[in-house]
């Protein structure tokens, strides 16, 4: 038997394996398990009203992983000098530590570069967990550093919880009424969450932390030829009160009707997503799964069945009262009144009322 | 040129229905082959000259082939169908995997690669990112038109808060998000020319894929446990066969 090099009892404590570890230490203390620890998430900037401001999303991600993680949070923002104006906010919400990954061409979105930089930093701190807000831009780059860091993503979470390093990631599963819970099997565990699925949490004005910065690795990019911003009228419907929301189930007639009646009493008008697909309504009006969340005090549903996708952007409306002409719809394990009637015929003499 | 169209077979999401428990019935739901893919051939079929090849590719069980052909109905000169028992329970990285596999190994030498932005049946639109990344070209999301002069290709992306115009560098991945309704249909004489065509079947063995590289054994995520919700909520029901009175309560309730 070779001598024993960790302790100092000559070889005497019976030490075999190649580690020079005392027997069932690697074991005992899981010394073969991976050292992933923090948490990361993408901290999206965007344009709004001519101002570089960080996406909600990304915030809302800080402070869930706040909640249920004891582990670090670790930020990753991507830009030139003037994303320097934010790092107050991102501290102020829960960041540790910011990598800045500081590059002049990068002040411009480039999902490949932007996806290098995000893995680059994964590589260096090795983080247990990485989470990206479920935008347009987000759900592009994660699946791209997901394939960099050969590990698993699973999309439009709707509940994230940790059991020690483990996430779980739960989500409506395909086409029924399936609710999964998602683990994944390497670290990093990657994630990405829409907008609106988690509640902003306050800011600690005030809250210190530390920069780094990065270089950029990939000055692989894209020739855009032209890039026009276009005003998104949100009409906002996740932050939006009263909610009238439309389905299948009404005629087209009476989308007109509802706007009216929303603009009298102060409501926005949402729908499902088979009102989408019919090009009747904007994407930016559908509320579900692949829509928005919303969080109204009042949700109203015309003629809509209640889809799991559907029923999963409405869970934090404080009262739903659906509108159906089918007393086994499934919208009915949800709300708080029910009313069994034509939603067409409900809607106009909503409005009648509404102008007399 | 030589267009490579990665397609996904989908049950007719509109016809799903579930049973008491909640569990899915996907007997007796058909197949179709996914919107967004229709569109992304219509838009190769725009730009497409006679010399131009599309190859229609998909990862499936053997029914696949049916949305192969519907490919090749509407314009695909070739269909290659991936199918293997080890190839079940796949998620989006070991399904990018085997189509990486299938590209390096069958078509190399192909110009793009044309997605459908999601599948409507699991709508998380992450293939396209993850093959492109595994085979190191450029990606192009959200493209809802594309042109083609001497000079080369631009596409158009629409980002929601903002639209790109872009030069396509040669070997792009593209993957489209909006199709024209009015988009061409395949008629008879389509449908018999494309039952003619031949659509080859190529394993695991053959795309020389290890068996932990594919399928569940591949996967990197998996389901720990699924459930279908059941509320114990307590819901009131109002009778509404008088639409005033329901209208009125429906009023005197959001005041
Ligand atoms: C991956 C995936 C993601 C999805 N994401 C979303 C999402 O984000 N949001 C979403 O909404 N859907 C989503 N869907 C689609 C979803 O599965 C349903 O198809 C859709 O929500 C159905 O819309 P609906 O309730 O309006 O239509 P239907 O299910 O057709 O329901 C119409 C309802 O109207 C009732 N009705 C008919 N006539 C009347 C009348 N005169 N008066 C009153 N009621 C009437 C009927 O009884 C029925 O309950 C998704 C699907 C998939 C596969």
């Amino acid at each position: 038997m070779s001598d024993c090099s960790t302790c100092s009892s000559g070889g005497s404590c019976g030490t075999n394996n190649e580690n020079g570890l005392p027997p069932g230490m690697l074991q005992q203390y899981n010394l073969n398990q991976s050292t992933a620890e923090d948490n990361l998430v993408w901290i999206e900037t965007s344009i709004i009203d001519d101002k570089l401001k960080v996406v909600d999303v990304s915030i809302e991600l800080i402070g869930k992983l706040k909640n249920i993680s004891d582990s670090r949070t670790i930020g990753i923002i991507i830009g030139d000098n003037d994303v320097k104006m934010l790092y107050d906010d991102i501290f102020a919400y829960g960041i540790d530590t910011l990598y800045h990954v500081k590059d002049k061409t990068l002040a411009t979105y480039h999902p490949e570069a932007y996806a290098d930089a995000i893995a680059d930093v994964a590589n260096r701190i090795n983080p247990a967990v990485i989470l990206i807000g479920g935008t347009s831009r987000g759900r592009e780059v994660a699946p791209r550093v997901a394939a960099i860091l050969a590990t698993g993503l699973t999309a439009d979470c709707t509940e994230l919880s940790m059991n020690g390093r483990a996430l779980l990631m739960t989500r409506p599963a395909f086409g029924g009424n399936i609710i999964a819970t998602i683990s994944c099997s390497n670290f990093p565990q990657m994630a990405t969450v829409r907008p609106g699925t988690f509640p902003m949490p306050q800011p600690q004005i005030g809250r210190k932390g530390t920069v780094m910065y990065r270089q950029a690795t990939n000055n692989d990019l894209k020739d855009i030829i032209s890039s026009e911003r276009k005003k998104v009228i949100e009409s906002d419907i996740s932050k939006a009160k009263i909610l009238i929301s439309l389905g299948k189930g009404i005629k087209k007639e009476s989308i007109a009707v509802a706007e009216r009646i929303a603009a009298k009493i102060g409501a926005s008008v949402s729908c499902s997503r088979a009102l989408v697909d019919k090009g009747w309504m904007p994407q930016n009006r559908q509320v579900g799964q692949s829509g928005r969340n919303v969080a109204p005090d009042v949700y109203i549903a015309f003629g809509i069945s209640g889809s799991i996708q559907h029923k999963a952007g409405i869970g934090s409306a404080k009262k739903i009262i659906a509108v159906n002409t089918d007393p086994d719809a499934p919208i009915k394990d949800l709300c708080d009144e029910f009313i069994l009637g034509n939603a067409d015929q409900i809607l106009a003499e909503m409005d009648k009322m509404l102008n007399s | 040129m030589k267009f490579l169209l990665m397609i996904k077979q989908v049950p007719d999401t509109t016809m799903i229905n579930v049973d008491e428990n909640g569990n899915l019935i996907r007997t007796g739901v058909p197949s179709i082959l996914d919107p967004y893919c229709e569109y992304a051939l219509d838009m190769i079929n725009r730009i497409k000259n006679n010399e131009d090849r599309i190859v229609a590719v998909t990862m499936g069980p053997l029914q696949a082939k049916e949305a192969l052909l519907r490919c090749l109905e509407l314009g695909a000169d070739e269909a290659y169908l991936l199918s293997d028992k080890a190839f079940a329970g796949a998620d989006t990285y070991a399904t990018s995997r085997t189509l990486t596999a299938f590209v390096n190994k069958i078509a190399p030498d192909y110009d793009h690669i044309f997605c459908g932005k999601q599948a409507a049946d699991g709508d998380t639109a992450q293939v396209p990112a993850e093959l492109s990344r595994m085979l190191c070209i450029p990606q192009f999301y959200y493209v809802e038109g594309i042109s083609r002069d001497l000079t080369g290709m631009t596409v158009i992306q629409n980002y929601g808060d903002e639209i790109r115009t872009c030069k396509l560098p040669h070997m792009s991945l593209i993957s489209v998000s909006q199709g024209d309704l009015n988009r061409r249909l395949p008629s008879i004489s389509m449908h018999l020319e494309a039952a003619k065509k031949e659509i080859q079947t190529l394993d695991r063995v053959s795309l020389g894929l290890g068996i932990f590289s594919v399928g569940l054994k591949g996967s990197k995520t998996k389901i720990v446990y699924s459930y279908s919700p059941k509320s114990e909520h307590k819901c009131t029901i109002i009778d509404g066969t008088d639409p005033s009175t329901a209208a009125k309560h429906i009023l005197e309730g959001i005041k």
